[in-house]
């Protein structure tokens, strides 16, 4: 049975690898540290605190293991009249937009992603519902993607 | 589509547009609500004051008159703003859009082109129909709080600035009302510091003298409607008896009571309270809501009234409504009755209860006759056996329904047989739920994006569920646990027939299709 998260007639370009490492420093933060503070408490207080210490410790794990495979997963596509969007593992997802129902796109970069040389462009329709951003693009690439599908979208600009 | 600014904006072509003020009377109306949110917080904590007595022993006290004070206070400061927020507070009507200038620290100048408008209301509180006004709000799909609220105008003001507006917002060529016709009466361009004590002798003054002698018989933009279908009281009532919100009520007051007599603990009834309070007033915002709902068409659209306390006619252009939903609750199945939901940009939000809903309760054929006006062609053949099939039939009754295969029975035990979809010409149908029964209608060219998702236990089975994004609204139209087969299928064709559908679309300015 042929996946239907793999049209037959769509090449996919992927995201920069770099984007692990962008999504694994505020988990190894966020687990992390709970995950120390626990060890440090389950040696002097009690060895209760290895639970506290246990729990941020496997899903800090879950998350380095899970994250490379995330981040390959996700593609995107420019067709001619649509963009695709497909991403995820356990749950995929697969996002068709029309290049005329754009009404702006965002590129956007945190302070770790500029420092990693990465933006994530951001499509915005009529709809709130339309859940279309492609994170951990080079930001070379995320201003081609923009002016083009700005271009694109100007071309076959419908109303609502 | 709206450009909030600070300090003093520019003003573009500000000299061949005419500002208007709205009715003098507007801040009286406003600043109720201010006093009305003192006297329910006063409310609330007399009901709370407990062991102390709180407000009541205040009352009964010597210093009760501290209260009236209080309240008084409360009210001049309440009424002072809006007297302020009324004096900076201008529109103007131009050739192809609408201005809107307000706010006292922060002014904010709004225009909104008129070919993007979604939808226009007239909405009268309880506290305005007292002085015969309403509030007109233009609905220009940019997201929440997008739209342009116009308020107070007298009643026949109102109405002949919606008529002006679906006019130049259909395309027709509008001769400029004179001044004074529409409206309070014109204000000068810049709303500079009036002397103290004019500002009830501005609109006064100019609408006094010449009422009728200047100008000439207005010429009436009004479209004429004819009217299709009222909801009888009865059947509203009923239909609200039937809800899930009754039932849910009625099943949680039974067990609070069987408590009660089992414990002998009343506290529990009082614990209640504030659940039963939640339930009964949805029941009676529901009701009050949609008291007296009649549809009607006319050539700028279709035409919605309704309400008891709160009055609301609205009008949607054709071509506006994203998404439609039929919808049918278990306990309505006896009567066959449906309810009617559109998306409609910028009626999603906070007053999507108020605003969405195009039909309350209504017979099959009812409901049936409201699709066909927002949606008046679905390109084929047999819309009724399409629809019928849509809305109670499921995999065993033959149709054009493409189904949700067998073996999904396993993740929807109770509807897998209905969920499926059938495209026809120019609409997507998309049926699902067994207890609770959906049927979405998406026009093709109202497709905003399309989405397809699986989660672990579906790609065991290969299925998949299809979503198409409309605006923001209650219709979510999807088509879940579809083969993944066809799931792609539909994707790819959806994907295309939006494309040249949209292609094909109607014009923005719906009046003008005749002349092309």
């Amino acid at each position: 049975m042929t996946s239907p998260f793999e049209p037959h007639d769509v090449t996919w370009n992927r995201v920069s690898p770099r984007l692990v490492t962008a999504m694994l420093v505020p988990a190894a933060v966020w687990l992390g540290v709970p995950a120390v503070v626990g060890v440090v408490l389950s040696l002097t207080v009690s060895p209760w605190f290895w639970f506290l210490a246990g729990v941020p410790a496997v899903l800090l794990l879950w998350t380095v293991l899970l994250v490379p495979r995330q981040v390959r997963a996700i593609g995107y596509a420019e067709r001619d009249d649509d963009l695709l969007i497909r991403k995820g593992v356990m749950f995929r997802s697969l996002v068709v937009v029309p290049y005329g129902r754009m009404q702006y796109v965002d590129v956007e970069a945190g302070p770790l992603d500029r420092r990693l040389g990465l933006a994530k462009v951001q499509l915005h329709t009529a709809s709130v519902g339309t859940d279309a951003q492609i994170p951990g693009l080079p930001p070379d690439e995320a201003a081609r993607l923009r002016d083009r599908l700005a271009s694109r979208g100007e071309a076959r600009l419908a109303g609502l | 589509m709206s450009t909030p600014d600070q300090g003093t904006p520019p003003e573009p072509a500000a000299d061949d547009l005419e500002w208007r003020r709205v009715h003098p009377v507007t801040p009286l109306v406003r600043g109720w609500a201010v006093v009305g949110a003192a006297l329910l917080i006063l409310g609330q904590q007399s009901l709370e004051g407990g062991p102390r007595g709180g407000l009541l022993t205040l009352l009964t006290g010597e210093y009760w008159w501290t209260l009236l004070v209080a309240l008084a206070a409360v009210a001049l400061v309440g009424w002072g703003y809006s007297v302020l927020a009324w004096r900076m507070t201008t529109y103007a009507i131009g050739e192809e859009t609408v201005h809107l200038r307000r706010g006292i620290l922060f002014r904010q100048q709004r225009h909104a082109r008129l070919d993007r408008l979604q939808s226009v209301d007239i909405r009268q509180p309880l506290v305005a129909r007292f002085f015969g006004l309403c509030e007109l709000t233009l609905e220009t799909a940019g997201g929440t709080d997008s739209g342009i609220a116009i308020g107070f105008l007298k009643g026949s003001d109102a109405d002949e600035l919606r008529a002006e507006l679906l006019a130049r917002a259909a395309g027709l060529k509008v001769a400029r009302p004179a001044s004074g016709q529409v409206g309070a009466g014109a204000v000068p361009a810049e709303p500079g510091p009036l002397p103290e004590g004019t500002q009830d002798a501005v609109p006064a003054a100019d609408a006094v003298p010449h009422p009728v002698a200047g100008t000439p018989a207005p010429v009436s933009l009004e479209a004429p409607q004819v009217p299709v279908l009222t909801v009888p009281l009865g059947r509203m009532i009923a239909s609200v008896v039937r809800s899930g919100a009754m039932i849910t009520l009625l099943v949680w007051a039974l067990a609070v009571l069987g408590v009660v007599i089992g414990t002998g603990e009343f506290a529990v009834m009082s614990a209640s309270l504030p659940a039963v309070l939640g339930a009964g007033g949805y029941l009676f915002n529901r009701i009050t809501g949609e008291f007296d709902f009649r549809v009607a068409i006319s050539p700028d659209g279709v035409r919605l009234r309704h309400g008891l306390l709160e009055t609301r006619s609205q009008t949607i252009p054709p071509g506006r409504v994203q998404a439609v939903r039929l919808v049918q609750s278990v306990l309505w199945r006896g009567r066959d009755w449906w309810r009617v939901q559109v998306n409609v940009a910028g009626y999603g939000g906070d007053n999507e209860d108020k605003n969405s809903v195009l039909l309350p309760v209504g017979t099959r054929d009812e409901a049936l006759t409201v699709l066909s006006l927002v949606l008046p062609d679905l390109g084929v053949d047999e819309p009724r056996r399409v629809l019928d099939a849509g809305l109670d039939g499921d995999s065993r009754t033959p149709s054009a329904y493409v189904t949700a295969p067998r073996r999904t029975r396993i993740l929807d035990p109770v509807a897998w047989r209905r969920n499926g979809f059938t495209v026809t010409g120019r609409a997507l149908l998309l049926r699902r739920g067994r207890m609770v029964k959906i049927l979405d209608v998406v026009p093709h060219e109202r497709t905003q994006s399309l989405g397809l998702s699986q989660g672990p236990w579906q790609r065991r089975l290969g299925v998949a569920s299809f979503q198409v994004h409309s605006t923001e609204g209650p219709v979510h139209p999807e088509a879940p646990h579809l083969d993944a087969d066809d799931a792609a299928r539909l994707m790819a064709e959806q994907a295309r027939r939006a494309r040249t559908a949209r292609a094909a679309a109607g014009p923005e300015r719906w009046m003008e299709r005749q002349g092309e």
